[in-house]
């Protein structure tokens, strides 16, 4: 298996990996979902992580937000153990965590901007409803949010009217909320239509260049994939298959690992 | 992929396969179940021809001196009118509140402490099962005569009532949102506001107007008891044997609830209107500041309707607010009843009532389902079409559905005497108009399009009927039966209070008489007997839809 891709530079000058799996398995009840996963990935990096439905894909990113707990192996984000927190400190911890869901995750009756506003929930104590009950500085940096992914004029719409390309535009805005180190997408694009599909891999991938975040992006497009990420991490049947920098490796190489005697590198 | 589609159908016919044969044992064992239970109440409560033949020459009697209704001092009228619609207000109000953060717990998405839950789901079971005119009996030893105890016992079992509704709305949300908003690091109260809140208001909207529609009914005989509102007139009326006064009252009752049912009809469909989506898309109109949400046609309709809301429940609540000069002498009343509960007694005289009570209502089912099942066929055109036919038979569901079943069993109380048949007969005119109702509205929703194929092949209308539509029209047909029973048994449970048979009698007394180890006896065999009939029908229902 080769040694985790990008830059050996870039590795050596930030001493923290964002986040790393030692040995994770993780089974539901007798079904192992998850063998022998070891993973380390350095902050700023974008790590697409691809493999056919049923891999693991999911379950390794939910693993890493603290939705899961691994069954054996250790689990570390941001230099915390998720499964040694308390639910109070989980959620300070998922507070820099941002997640982008292929369903979006919106609620339909509501504003774009309140959707955006919800981003900043895990920094506020009390509940909130409607877009006024946020305070100011919130929603300026709401609005901020929007006109970065490009949504400035529908910040007032119900997000039920808007595209899927834009309602998934606004769970980013949302994520950005949190000023999250790290961003987990789990198969963001799944449900687009191939050209907004690039375009909102494209705005994550900008947005993860100008604030410096992490993402870790399950895709099952291999040509997303290539086009949008530094590192590709292939995982079938809950093992990791290939793991190399993007430049390194091309679409029939990867296509290969879905083949089930396809060379395991 | 497509690996794994062609399980699927095989699945799903695997399923399907061993389902007609219990359909149809269901389907021929629930009616049956309601005949022999019938059979056996005909010969319990005593009816037959001749006892019907004099009751209608009584009740003719009776009707005779009620003629012509006397209304008495229009103000004071209007007055209890006004008090009724507080008192529903106030109580179906407080319990919406009330009812959220208990749906919350109760529903299955709450991640909390089990015990919190289980305890939260006891108290919406309870409060679920016990009529508001058996709270008001209870309250109104506490608290007093009027309509403090009234909005009281509206509330508590509404509060049942709506959360179990609230709770099944909860539960039908996609999980996506609640989990998005889990995943920045928000509580659960956070998430609950932002997700869940915003999601289920529509429908929430909707069941609150539904439970006050049924709260307005249930006020106008709380004064039955004592629990203020218009019954209070009608109850005076009744004990200085001044029938004319009480016919008055009861046509106003009529009027009150013919206009509620109009008035319902209209916002229902507004809010249906409004809870559409892609009605509105600008939630908020856009200002030059990019933070600053103006105002707008959606923005006033939403603010407005809350503020409306909100101002009508705080006025209600000042309407029927309590007296604290009374606070002393209440604490010490509620401290006494809730320690007389130990022991509960049930002796004899509750159980034969609470039998009694099954009896009537499952009777009054049958009856009514029967009857209720001819009108509705009669009057939805598919076999009769004769539109001054159907036109008729709705006016008199409406009018038949104006007056509480109380209020029968006092007329025919007075007619024909204390005991159950008087009982028995209110809730057979209550079951008719209700099963009626709900059969006319299910035979209307059987999709035409099969039908009309059918009557393409020459099929005549009877054959039509018989092959294209009662096939479809059973499950409903079963499970409406059966839902008409559930209220049935509430409605009979109360019914005693006017001495037309059943629990209720027992209860008054024993609360009367200061016995309230009775009173909890009384209260625990309801719970049970409500709580396993609606187990029994919801099983049915699985079994048979
Ligand atoms: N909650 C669960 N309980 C049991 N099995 C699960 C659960 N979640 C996922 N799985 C199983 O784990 C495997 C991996 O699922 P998932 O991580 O969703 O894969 P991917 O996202 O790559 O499509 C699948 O076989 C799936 O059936
Ligand atoms: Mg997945």
């Amino acid at each position: 298996m080769n040694v985790p891709g990008g830059d050996a530079a870039d590795v050596g000058s930030r001493a923290q990996a964002s986040l790393r799996l030692d040995g994770v398995g993780m089974s539901f009840g007798a079904k192992e979902v998850l063998a022998g996963i070891d993973l380390e990935v350095s902050p700023g990096q974008f790590v697409a992580l691809v493999g056919p439905s049923g891999a693991g894909k999911s379950t390794l990113l939910r693993l890493l937000n603290g939705s899961h707990r691994p069954t054996v192996g250790t689990v570390s984000v941001l230099g915390t153990d998720p499964t040694k927190c308390s639910r109070r400190e989980l959620q300070r911890l998922r507070t820099r965590i941002g997640f982008v869901f292929q369903q979006f995750g919106l609620v339909g009756r509501l504003s774009a901007m309140e959707n955006v506003l919800m981003g900043a929930l895990g920094s506020l104590r009390l509940p909130r409803y409607g877009v006024s009950s946020y305070p100011q500085d919130l929603r300026r940096r709401a609005a901020g949010n929007l006109e970065r992914v490009g949504l400035i004029d529908a910040r007032f719409q119900r997000c039920d009217t808007l595209s899927g390309g834009q309602q998934q535009r606004v769970a980013i805005a949302r994520t950005l909320m949190q000023d999250a180190e790290i961003v987990l997408a789990d198969e963001p694009v799944a449900s687009l239509d191939p050209s907004s599909s690039l375009s909102v891999l494209e705005t994550l991938r900008r947005l993860s260049a100008e604030d410096g975040f992490t993402v870790v992006c399950s895709l099952h497009q291999v040509d997303l994939a290539l086009a949008i990420s530094d590192r590709i991490v292939a995982v079938r049947d809950g093992s990791l298959v290939l793991d190399t920098a993007t430049s390194q490796t091309n679409e029939s190489q990867i296509r290969s690992i879905y083949q089930r005697n396809g060379p395991a590198t | 992929m497509s690996v794994t589609t062609p399980s699927r159908p095989v699945a799903v016919t695997r399923e399907r396969e061993p389902r007609p044969p219990r359909a149809a044992a269901a389907t021929w064992l629930i009616p049956l179940g309601y005949l022999a239970v019938s059979v056996f109440g005909v010969w319990w409560i005593a009816i037959d021809l001749t006892a019907l033949q004099d009751g209608a020459g009584d009740i003719a009697r009776l009707l005779e001196r009620m003629l012509p209704p006397e209304f008495g001092s229009l103000s004071e009228l209007v007055t209890l009118v006004l008090e009724t619609l507080w008192i529903a207000l106030a109580g179906t109000g407080v319990a919406t509140v009330v009812s959220l953060p208990l749906a919350a717990a109760a529903s299955r998405n709450f991640t909390g402490p089990r015990s919190v839950q289980w305890l939260v789901r006891g108290i919406i079971v309870v409060t679920r099962a016990v009529p508001s005119l058996v709270f008001a009996i209870v309250f109104v030893r506490i608290f007093g005569l009027g309509p403090f105890a009234g909005a009281l016992a509206i509330a508590f079992h509404s509060v049942g009532m709506i959360a179990k509704m609230m709770a099944d709305v909860f539960e039908e949300l996609t999980p996506a949102p609640r989990e998005a908003i889990g995943a920045v690091g928000a509580s659960r109260f956070q998430n609950f506001t932002a997700t869940t809140l915003p999601r289920s208001l529509p429908a929430i909207s909707s069941l609150v107007l539904y439970r006050l529609d049924i709260n307005i009914r249930a006020s106008a005989v709380l004064g039955l008891v004592g629990a203020g509102g218009i019954g209070v007139a009608l109850q005076t009326a009744i004990g200085s044997l001044n029938y004319q006064q009480a016919a008055g009252i009861i046509v106003v009752i009529g009027l009150l609830l013919l206009a509620l049912e109009l008035v319902s009809f209209l916002v229902q469909r507004a809010v249906a209107e409004h809870a559409q989506d892609g009605v509105t898309s600008e939630l908020y109109r856009r200002t030059a500041d990019p933070i600053r949400p103006g105002w707008n046609r959606a923005r006033l309709l939403r603010t407005g309707g809350a503020l409306i809301a909100a101002g009508a429940l705080l006025y209600a609540l000042t309407q029927v607010s309590f007296d604290p000069s009374r606070l002393g002498r209440s604490w010490q009343a509620a401290v006494d009843l809730v320690t007389g509960f130990f022991p509960p007694v049930i002796d004899s005289a509750v159980l034969t009532g609470i039998f009694e009570s099954v009896v009537m209502a499952l009777t009054a089912t049958t009856v009514g389902v029967v009857i209720g099942l001819v009108i509705a066929i009669l009057s939805t055109g598919h076999v009769v079409r004769f539109a001054p036919l159907s036109f008729a038979l709705r006016v008199l569901v409406v009018l038949m559905r104006s007056v509480p079943d109380v209020i029968y069993a006092l007329v025919f109380v007075a007619a024909l005497g204390l005991g159950p048949f008087a009982g028995f007969l209110a809730l057979s005119i209550s079951c008719t108009a209700l099963a009626a109702k709900f059969f006319t509205d299910a035979l209307q929703g059987v999709d035409p399009g099969p039908l009309r194929a059918l009557e393409a092949t020459g099929a005549s209308r009877l054959q039509v009927f018989v092959s294209g539509v009662w096939p479809r029209f059973v499950p409903s047909l079963i499970g409406n039966s059966l839902f008409t029973s559930d209220l049935a048994l509430r409605e009979s449970a109360v019914l005693g209070i006017v001495g037309a048979g059943g629990i209720g009698f027992v209860l008054q007394e024993s609360v009367a008489s200061l016995d309230y180890g009775t009173t909890a006896g009384v209260l625990i065999c309801l719970v049970v007997v409500v709580v396993a009939l609606e187990a029994v029908a919801r099983w049915a229902r699985t079994r048979v839809i």
